[in-house]
């Protein structure tokens, strides 16, 4: 299967967030990144959040805010270290191996 | 309109009653019970896309999730006035256990044994039961500098959010 190109508009984007969100909650162990073409899509570990008893990843959205230079929506989950590759995806985020560690 | 707008607008709506709440002469829960619902209505309206066709999934720990998440959002900081990240990461950590209070609030949380600002309880150790209206919520002081600080931070995400 051919590798797909990376929208380096959002992958740029992705980095900048993960970085923001590592200063904003230096609890924050691991970010995972969720490759789109359109929406910069965050998985962040942290042991300060409650136990996700819902099964499934819940991400937050957020429209585009240019003029802070995020130009792209963004959806950002929060959950617990160990539950990582056990929580449902939302739906069109693929699988847990489509992660890629920032 | 997809989800995402129905809980804003439902959010606003609250909202509206929850500023007229403040004005008028009636018990303590009602204002309470209105911030809540409005917590959880903006919260979920965070947890859809906009335009989506599907509901936000049921969760009762969205409100304190979403603080959490909305520490590292510059143009949520910046929207809000706040010039540096480590003052509003401490802003909203102070009042992270306040909006997990107001997360206990609703009636599936509270059950029929604590505080609530809908339905009556009955107090575990003097089996009394309670209504909400007869009940003053001290853990809720209006007065408490953290209940001034979340009532305004409510009303300002409402505000910017679109």
């Amino acid at each position: 299967m051919p590798v797909q190109p990376l929208n380096p508009l959002i992958h740029n984007q992705a980095l900048s967030l993960a970085e923001d969100n590592r200063r904003a909650q230096p609890d924050i162990t691991r970010i995972f990144w969720f490759p789109d073409d359109q929406e910069v899509r965050l998985v962040e570990l942290t042991e300060q959040i409650p136990v996700t008893t819902e099964g499934e990843a819940l991400p937050f959205y957020f429209r585009a805010a240019p003029q802070y230079d995020l130009p792209a929506p963004s959806a950002i989950a929060l959950i617990r270290p160990q539950e990582f590759g056990h929580l449902r995806l939302p739906s069109g985020w693929g699988d847990w191996s489509d992660a890629i560690e920032l | 309109m997809g989800w995402h707008e129905a809980y804003l607008a439902q959010a606003r709506s609250e909202e509206l009653i929850r500023s007229q709440l403040k004005a008028a002469r009636v018990p303590y829960c009602h204002r309470l019970h209105y911030l809540q619902m409005v917590t959880e209505k903006l919260a979920k309206a965070m947890l859809t896309p906009a335009g989506s066709s599907s509901p936000a999934p049921t969760t009762h720990t969205a409100f304190v999730r979403m603080l959490q998440v909305i520490k590292g959002r510059r143009e949520i900081r910046g929207q809000l006035g706040f010039a540096d990240a480590s003052l509003f990461r401490s802003f909203i950590d102070s009042l992270l256990d306040l909006a997990a209070r107001i997360e206990g609030l609703s009636p599936d949380q509270a059950g029929l044994t604590h505080p609530n600002p809908e339905y009556p309880w009955e107090d575990p150790v003097t089996h009394l039961v309670q209504a909400p209206a007869d009940y003053n919520f001290p853990q809720f002081d209006v007065r408490d500098p953290k209940m001034i600080k979340i009532d305004r931070l409510v009303s300002d995400l409402l505000r910017l959010a679109t």
